[in-house]
């Protein structure tokens, strides 16, 4: 046949059966992707004090299994779902990458709306540009070996629940907020009413320092979607390099009829990922997502993935040695400059990890960034780090009190880490966790410098007995009379570092009162005192 | 006017004038009912019982606001918030005095949703058919309050947009006004920056308190929290006291209930400054109280 033979009558010859299952595809991406989002949306506190499997998603990843386990030299229990990916993968190829990743899912659904826009118009121009997200791999499991943990920014998963709870939601929760403050001025209340305490109880955090930077950096994944379909899928997903790498020997193969082929070239243009299905020679099956968008493109139905067809030659992305080794010197080269940072030698003071985090450099090669922790926060306590604790870091949780609390009978942060680098806590267990320590600023705290009365700290520190203690204190005030108000002490050994004193306290720019990280269960060094000297905390009674 | 007429008249007189208390049913209620027990649904119900029942206080149609202490993220046996039984009965209450609508509503310390979960009022509150409402931002208005102090505060409109107020607090320990009652508790209807009320706390409670006015203020001391508070913590903090107080003198309430703790009303400043400005009545032999025990 020849190419100019095309016509619309053609289109009757499209596969029903493959134009079925792309139907089905696309369905189970609708499913896992809401599945996903209802996970999302769960993680906050029901009423219970424990919350179930909310982060089991990223257990089923493959790249976060073996990076944690290499970076962390330690086994998470957790992770055994993973097995079930690389099972599937090795059996079916990468149809956990085209029919269950939400990542892409997301941005296949927004490649699509580009196409319909007409800003993206596929063509059949493949380049080497699909071996980058190998480079990236080996990049990042090079660095694991010397416990540079990476991988959270770049594993799919994290990244797409990062980007939805500290910029996406967030996002969608202020325009909420406007919509029912229009609703209220159009003085339809009672539906406002009901909206708000609807949203109440999804206890959203609002507020994150970075949510601006990441929401960017996901937006720009997004929009690279107008370049080429499924960008990131295609060029820079890790994990879907790690899938086509251990994807070459399934069962599932292309296959094109090559009597009815009409070299039209419709597959390779529409192919998701670049797998090239014609000519079959060339096909690439580890690229392959398994969209079975060339099969019921196909209009003369000549491609099928018969089941258990052993082509001659797998064709597979051309890595070169010298890339490779180059990414790997790359990576080994990177290590030391990620841990030029001062954290390495000094704790820094405002390096406030959640309750139950493992010490700082254990901390750092579990922690995947993937904001399950701030996403549970109630307070909306736990944000993005950024300089805190040196590149390495860059968004593990820290807590800023200035913006929220530690709830003192809250443990659901620990509970929903999906790598263990926050150690699951009850609540029983949490309550005894120092994360820090409280201190008074004397020259802003308003007792102290003005004598008038306040002690909303002491009123709001949850410990029995209280850590922060009113002691009667003779100040001078700016006009030289003296008074004698009660004044906040803290007793370093019942303060927690829970932040509500921060939180709370009415010197609403920079606090009076504030902590620091010194004195965490969790680190051997920044501590203030030696066990000697500690005082008997019986006196505070 | 014959002088058997007139005779007849004045007996006649004299007779209604006698019975009217009776038949205007302009009965003498006590100022204050203090009734102790194990039960507090029951306690509830009879406090205000003791006060004529809550057809005095409610009438038919009315949406009516109850302002439990709400506020913070403990439960019940922690007595830092008010018993959930004790405002479930309220709510059942109003709803049989003819109420049209029951709404909950307190502006918590801790996190908004724990706080109402886990100090179990918003359940208790619901099954008894109340609508439980978080404080909505977008309800804060500035209301001029017109008090010695206060002049204005964010206020949530729920609390002025009723037809009759219940506070409900619980009696706890508290560093600054040293206990608090029910006058403290209106700083629950406030948003803003309220903490910086401190600074003058004891003039914020009087001005709020006579601002909002409650029709009823029922204080509950089934549990009160000796030590530690307003948040206590520890079991050890608390003190079975099985007692409830009703009272229309919201400041006759709170000086009963510091007698609780062993402190007598004259030494509670705001009490002092209360009923130095007229608001009511801390000299509790002047009180008229029916104690009961049931």
């Amino acid at each position: 046949m020849k190419l100019t033979s095309i016509s619309l009558t053609l289109k009757k010859e499209r596969s029903k059966k493959y134009r079925l299952i792309q139907s089905l595809r696309i369905l189970s991406q609708t499913i896992f992707l809401f599945l996903f989002f209802y996970l999302l949306l769960a993680t906050h506190f029901t009423g219970e004090d424990y919350i179930g499997s909310v982060e089991i998603f990223f257990h089923f990843d493959p790249l976060l299994a073996l990076a944690t386990l290499i970076a962390s030299r330690a086994v998470y229990i957790s992770f055994v779902f993973a097995a079930l990916t690389i099972l599937i993968t090795f059996i079916l190829g990468r149809v956990v990458c085209g029919w269950v990743c939400p990542l892409g899912s997301v941005h296949q659904f927004f490649s699509f709306i580009f196409k319909k826009g007409k800003l993206l118009k596929p063509k059949d121009n493949a380049d080497n540009r699909v071996a980058w997200k190998y480079y990236l791999l080996v990049f990042i499991l090079v660095g694991t070996l010397f416990s540079l943990d990476l991988v959270g920014i770049f594993d799919p998963l994290s990244l797409l629940y990062r980007s939805f709870s500290v910029a996406v939601l967030p996002a969608l929760s202020h325009g909420f907020e406007a919509t029912l403050g229009l609703l209220y001025q159009i003085n339809v209340a009672f539906l406002a009413d009901s909206l708000n305490q609807l949203f109440e109880n999804l206890t959203l955090n609002s507020t994150f320092r970075q949510g601006f930077f990441i929401g960017l950096i996901f937006l720009g994944l997004l929009l690279l979607n107008i370049s080429k379909e499924r960008f990131w899928c295609r060029y820079l997903c890790p994990l879907g390099a790690f899938l086509g790498l251990i994807s070459r020997w399934n069962i599932l193969k292309l296959k094109i009829d090559e009597q009815k082929c009409i070299e039209c070239q419709l597959c390779n243009i529409h192919c998701e990922t670049q797998a090239s299905p014609f000519p079959e020679e060339k096909w690439k099956s580890p690229e392959c997502v398994y969209c079975f968008t060339c099969s019921s493109i196909c209009p003369t139905s000549a491609i099928t993935f018969p089941v258990g067809s052993t082509p001659e030659s797998i064709e597979s992305v051309s890595l070169t040695r010298r890339k490779l080794v180059f990414s790997s010197l790359l990576s080994v080269v990177a290590v030391p400059f990620f841990r030029l940072t001062p954290s390495q030698e000094r704790s820094s003071p405002k390096l406030i990890r959640p309750p139950g985090a493992l010490p700082e450099a254990k901390f750092l090669q579990k922690c995947i960034k993937c904001g399950e922790c701030m996403k549970v926060c109630p307070t909306n306590a736990l944000q993005p780090a950024l300089t805190e604790t040196g590149p390495e870091g860059i968004w593990t949780p820290v807590l800023v009190p200035r913006i929220g609390y530690c709830e003192y009978y809250c443990s659901l942060c620990s509970q929903v880490c999906p790598t263990g680098a926050i150690r699951a806590l009850t609540v029983t267990e949490k309550i005894k966790v120092k994360i820090g320590l409280a201190w008074v600023n004397k020259n802003r705290c308003i007792p102290y410098f003005l004598g008038t009365p306040c002690i909303v700290c002491e009123e709001h520190c949850p410990t029995s007995p209280k850590a922060i203690k009113l002691i009667k204190t003779e100040v001078t005030r700016p006009d030289g009379t003296i008074k004698t108000p009660a004044a906040p002490v803290i007793n370093t050994d019942l303060c927690i570092g829970c932040g509500i004193c921060e939180t709370k306290c009415p010197v609403v720019d920079k606090p009076a009162i504030f902590v620091t990280s010194i004195g965490e269960d969790r680190s051997e060094r920044n501590q203030l005192l030696l066990p000697l000297l500690k005082e008997d905390p019986e006196i505070f009674e | 006017m014959r002088r058997r007429d007139f005779i007849k008249d004045i007996a006649l007189g004299s007779l209604v004038l006698n019975l009217k208390p009776a038949l205007f049913a302009q009965k003498n209620f006590p100022n204050l009912g203090l009734i102790q027990g194990d039960n507090p649904a029951l306690l509830t119900r009879k406090a205000v019982a003791s006060l004529g029942g809550i057809e005095r206080f409610v009438s038919r149609g009315d949406i009516v606001l109850i302002k439990p202490n709400i506020g913070w993220d403990r439960t019940p046996e922690q007595a830092a918030c008010t018993n959930p039984q004790v405002v479930k009965t309220l709510v059942e209450l109003s709803l049989e005095g003819g109420a049209k609508e029951v709404k909950v509503i307190d502006n918590p310390c801790n996190q908004a949703k724990r706080t109402y979960l886990r100090s179990g009022i918003a359940e208790a509150a619901k099954q008894a058919g109340a609508k439980v409402l978080f404080p909505n931002k977008h309800r804060l208005k500035k209301i001029p309050l017109n008090g010695e102090w206060l002049k204005e505060w964010p206020v949530f409109t729920e609390f002025i947009e009723v037809d009759k107020m219940i506070n409900v607090p619980i009696a706890k320990t508290h560093s600054l006004s040293r206990l608090t009652l029910g006058m403290k508790n209106w700083l629950g209807a406030l948003g803003g920056n309220r903490n910086q009320l401190h600074q003058s706390l004891d003039q914020a409670m009087i001005d709020l308190a006579a601002f909002f006015k409650p029709c009823l203020t029922l204080l509950d001391a089934y549990r009160i929290l000796i030590r530690n508070g307003p948040q206590g913590g520890r079991l050890s903090d608390v003190k079975l006291y099985k007692t409830i107080v009703a009272g229309v003198d919201y400041v006759a309430v709170d000086a009963l209930g510091a007698t609780f703790f062993d402190i007598k009303p004259h030494d509670m400043p705001y009490l002092r400054l209360a009923h130095q400005k007229g608001h009511g009545e801390i000299n509790l032999d002047k009180l008229n109280i029916e104690k009961r025990t049931v």
